[in-house]
């Protein structure tokens, strides 16, 4: 029973952290028809910056409201100075694009923070283990746990009840039409992407104390986002979240 | 235009050699060139990184009197952790730059693959990194040498150390390729020959960064230790976790090889495990330190064990070269079977029969010392060459 | 079609004369290009005349690879008799992952062919009696042409037995796309539901032309065992795969002779930017990314238009 109990939180721990990058996949996909390559790299990216945060200030908590907007902001750069050319291509130029963008990308990383691992310490109050009836649980990953649950009711709120979801959803379905109407289509595919960066670098944050911030961690997590992806249905967000589950 | 640049790129060039070039009466025979086709970029850079450190360390210590009184010259390729780009690299070292010594490959799969080519090419190859015991076993041919510890060498000196620890219980677990199962077999075999038990094993697959459900199995299975061969960055990842599910007080973690890039980058939760060491660079011997010294001073940081093995073996093949009088390669071989070398850890000597270097075997511990900017590796117990290394041409230990 | 005979005709000439020429690193390293350039374009294939995005195609490389390195250590075949079996291993694989696979198509379709990849390559990571695990298969050598014959250890040799299939199969592929059945694949790119509504089933044509792709392949990976001594599961990852299409794309997609070319000046920009930075992944991915937004025809496709213009 102990264990059941276990196993069910790293589950829901892990699939905290993987639907922050699955849910930017899968609206980049739905949205923009771009399968991103380089998706994994903002991840990637965010872990290393939170990094950087904790070291300067001392404090983890800055990092998480710090690093996404800045991951999105440089998501928002790349996007419109190189995608928003090719979007009329067939969508084999899009994936290859993201793909040299994610070398560019983790090269960069490896060439500024060096090919070591760096570790973050999760905050004080969130270290050490705690008792859940028998079961030494870390605390950390109980954090995990609800950031994962609070970001997903949040975006799905904002896609549904607000204004600016209701234009990316209308982009989504059909994004001539959204223009006609008076959507701004370009900007829209700007933000959602920046957006979907942000989201994959707050999942980079939360991720370092766990796993360490290293090279080659955006490869790894974007396979998994993939496969999230594509069994909960690519471009809904609802999917990706149930796609985890399995 | 093109022509301009051309030249601005030949003087820039020009000048550059002219830096690195030892003085002018030296050049009359022609630098002796050591080819690294190391892993620079990629997962596995560090390993690479740190052949490259010895490597800027040693041509520093040996710009003046070079070797026979012939300057020295390395030459890096980025293989970036691919065989087939490490291939391609050391031929190309080799067919254009005229490399007669290859050396600095990173991972066992490259120096397999690249050994394998040596014969072809007539040239001799170095290794100061690679643990796969295969390769001074059922691979050997007479132009490999191995310089550094080798795993099976270094799961036995570990288990050297646990045959008399009070400890009697233990949890296997090794990465899911080559050299995590191979660790894992070797140390299984040792304790059990030393009449304890190995209570459980698991092999996660290379990459994993959830170890939640080994860290449960280990915790069941009631070891007092825990066997871990896991590359760099798993390892890394393993013990963080282990530290917040409060795992490493209950079960000793017992490394196969205790880095310290790990240290650095798993920083406190990684004090107090202990495990085997290929070069702890706090072994007390003078000529160590003097290296630790002048290796601070270069690079602003203390060496890692890949650092250290590689500026033994640069410095030994300088010896040998030196003894054999030319660098031909046939007779350097000739000169280096059977010759012995003053290590930085200690007496080094070169078996004829598999051209593994005979050498101390070290268990350290992970530990806190306010003199250091990190956790540092304590030496627990030395062991002699000769109770290390295993049987010529085998993974076996009489 | 003149200009373009006389292009070949060129082609061949050189290829027969550099070799005397060449310093012997460039012909091994014209050897390894030669190599990547027909695994490029068996990927063209099945991407630029049927519109099938494989990201999987590495897999048949490695088993090409594997089954050559395997027959020439063990067996102590000529040659051609390990090129024989890393075609037709990998060609045999694709059948069920092809029938699999080509019931999608688009996006669904290269993810597809990248899951069956990356299981072929675990299989080969994980199954050490055979394939040597992660350390892979070592001192593969390069045995003769024929019984009995001398080996083919001299560069010059290997490099005609590469130019050789490599030629041969550009010829073999050019009939492929210009018979019926190239035309049909081609029917199939441009418009899939036009073609099923003409009353013919496309699964067939994309299965045989998927084999086919895989087939030529495994003779490129045939080709690598013996060359570089040695078959590895790095040779089937998707990494690997992905390259492949960046080669494609930049000699020109659907050109057959493009991607040769792309996949040479791939590997030759790694090969000068690596000798000179580590950071030469950046630059790859800069050029990369350029190619992709300014050039999307690629080498050959670039050309032709400006030669169109001109």
């Amino acid at each position: 029973m102990a264990n059941v109990l276990e196993q069910l939180l790293n589950a829901l721990a892990l699939a905290g952290l993987l639907f922050l990058v699955s849910a930017g996949l899968s609206l980049v996909f739905g949205i923009l028809r771009v399968v991103n390559f380089a998706h994994g790299v903002f991840y990637m990216l965010g872990a290393y910056l939170g990094f950087t945060t904790v070291a300067l200030s001392g404090w983890f908590w800055p990092a998480l409201l710090v690093v996404p907007p800045v991951v999105g902001a440089i998501g928002a750069l790349l996007e419109s100075s190189t995608l928003r050319f090719i979007y009329r291509r067939p969508p084999i130029y899009q994936l290859l694009l993201t793909f040299g963008l994610a070398l560019i990308l983790e090269e960069s990383i490896r060439v500024l923070y060096g090919p070591t691992a760096k570790g973050v310490d999760p905050p004080p109050l969130l270290q050490g283990a705690i008792d859940l009836g028998g079961v030494l649980y870390p605390r950390y990953r109980l954090f995990l746990v609800v950031l994962g649950c609070t970001v997903g009711v949040a975006v799905w709120l904002f896609l549904r009840k607000t204004r600016a979801g209701l234009v990316i959803r209308a982009v989504a379905q059909n994004s001539e039409m959204a223009d006609c109407l008076g959507a701004d289509v370009v900007r829209v595919r700007t933000l959602v992407f920046g957006a979907a960066c942000a989201l994959a670098g707050l999942g980079g944050v939360a991720a370092a104390p766990m796993t360490t911030a290293y090279l080659g961690m955006g490869i790894g997590v974007i396979v998994d986002a993939f496969v999230v992806v594509v069994i909960g249905g690519l471009g809904s967000i609802g999917g990706s979240m149930a796609g985890e589950e399995e | 235009m093109r022509r301009r640049d051309f030249l601005k790129i030949s003087v820039a060039g020009a000048a550059g050699t002219s830096l690195l070039a030892a003085p002018r009466y030296l050049r009359a025979q022609g630098p002796i060139k050591i080819g690294m086709p190391a892993a620079l970029s990629g997962s596995y850079a560090q390993y690479g990184i740190q052949a490259k450190r010895a490597a800027d360390l040693f041509s520093k210590d040996i710009k003046a009197k070079g070797i026979l009184g012939r300057p020295v010259e390395f030459i890096f390729e980025d293989t970036a952790g691919d065989p087939a780009a490490a291939v391609r690299k050391a031929q190309k070292l080799v067919e254009k730059d005229g490399v007669k010594f290859l050396t600095g490959v990173a991972l066992s799969s490259e120096a397999l693959a690249v050994s394998a080519k040596c014969p072809e090419w007539k040239v001799l190859f170095m290794s100061t990194i690679n643990g796969a015991g295969a390769l001074t076993a059922k691979s050997f041919h007479r132009y490999f040498f191995r310089v550094n510890t080798s795993g099976p060498m270094g799961a036995r000196a570990i288990s050297l150390y646990l045959a008399e620890s009070p400890m009697k219980r233990f949890f296997a677990l090794g990465s899911d390729y080559a050299w995590g199962r191979d660790s894992a077999a070797s140390f299984t075999q040792q304790i059990t020959a030393a009449k304890k038990d190995i209570v459980g094993s698991d092999y996660p697959p290379v990459g994993t960064k959830d170890f939640a459900s080994y860290i449960a199995k280990i915790r069941q299975s009631r070891a007092e230790g825990v066997y871990l061969a896991l590359p760099g960055q798993d390892a890394t990842i393993y013990m963080k976790q282990a530290h917040q599910f409060g795992l490493n007080r209950e079960v000793k973690p017992i490394m196969e090889i205790l880095e310290l890039e790990n240290m650095k980058a798993v920083g406190d939760a990684m004090v107090g495990a202990i495990g085997s060491s290929r070069y702890p660079f706090t072994v007390d011997t003078p000529k160590n330190k003097e290296f630790v010294k002048r290796f601070h001073e270069l690079h602003g940081m203390y060496p890692d064990m890949f650092d250290g093995e590689t500026y033994e073996g640069l410095e030994w093949l300088a010896q040998v070269i030196a003894k054999a009088g030319t660098d031909d390669v046939e007779k350097v071989i000739e000169a280096w079977e059977d010759s012995t070398y003053e290590g930085l850890e200690g007496p080094f000597l070169m078996r004829k029969c598999d051209h593994q270097a005979v050498q101390p075997g070290f268990a350290v511990e992970c530990v806190k010392d306010p003199k250091y900017p990190h956790p540092i590796p304590k030496i627990l117990a030395t062991y002699p060459g000769d109770k290390v290394t295993p049987k010529c041409r085998t993974e076996e230990f009489s | 079609m003149i200009p373009s005979r006389l292009w070949a005709l060129a082609a061949l000439v050189a290829l027969a004369v550099v070799p005397w020429v060449l310093a012997r690193h460039q012909l091994s390293l014209l050897t390894d290009l030669l190599i990547a350039g027909l695994f490029a374009m068996s990927l063209d294939l099945i991407m630029g005349y049927t519109g099938m995005v494989s990201f999987g195609h590495a897999a048949y490389f490695g088993l090409g690879a594997y089954a050559s390195a395997l027959v020439l250590l063990h067996f102590a075949q000529p040659v051609p008799v390990a090129l024989l079996a890393g075609a037709l291993l990998a060609g045999a694989v694709a059948v069920p992952v092809g029938w699999f696979s080509t019931r999608a198509t688009g996006i669904y379709f290269a993810m597809l062919t990248l899951a069956f990849a990356q299981f072929l390559y675990t299989v080969a990571y994980k199954w050490r009696d055979l394939t040597g695990g992660s350390d892979g298969i070592a001192g593969v050598p390069k045995t003769a042409l024929f019984w009995g014959g001398p080996s083919l250890t001299s560069p010059h040799a290997f490099y005609f037995v590469v130019a050789t299939c490599v030629v041969v199969s550009l010829f073999v592929c050019l009939a492929v796309v210009r018979s019926p059945f190239g035309r049909a694949l081609q029917a199939i790119r441009e418009n899939e539901r036009r073609f099923t509504s003409l009353g013919r089933d496309p699964r067939p044509f994309k299965l045989v032309v998927f084999v086919i792709a895989a087939a030529f392949a495994g003779l490129a990976g045939a080709l690598f065992a013996p060359f570089r001594g040695f078959a590895s599961p790095e040779v089937m990852f998707w990494v690997f795969s992905g390259q492949g299409l960046m080669m494609v794309i930049m000699g020109g997609i659907g050109t057959l002779v493009g991607p040769i070319l792309g996949a040479m000046l791939f590997i030759l920009i790694q090969e000068v930017l690596s000798s000179y930075t580590e950071h030469w992944m950046i630059f790859t991915g800069v050029v990369f990314v350029l190619i992709v937004i300014f050039l999307p025809g690629g080498l050959v496709g670039t050309a032709r238009r400006l030669g169109a213009r001109a």
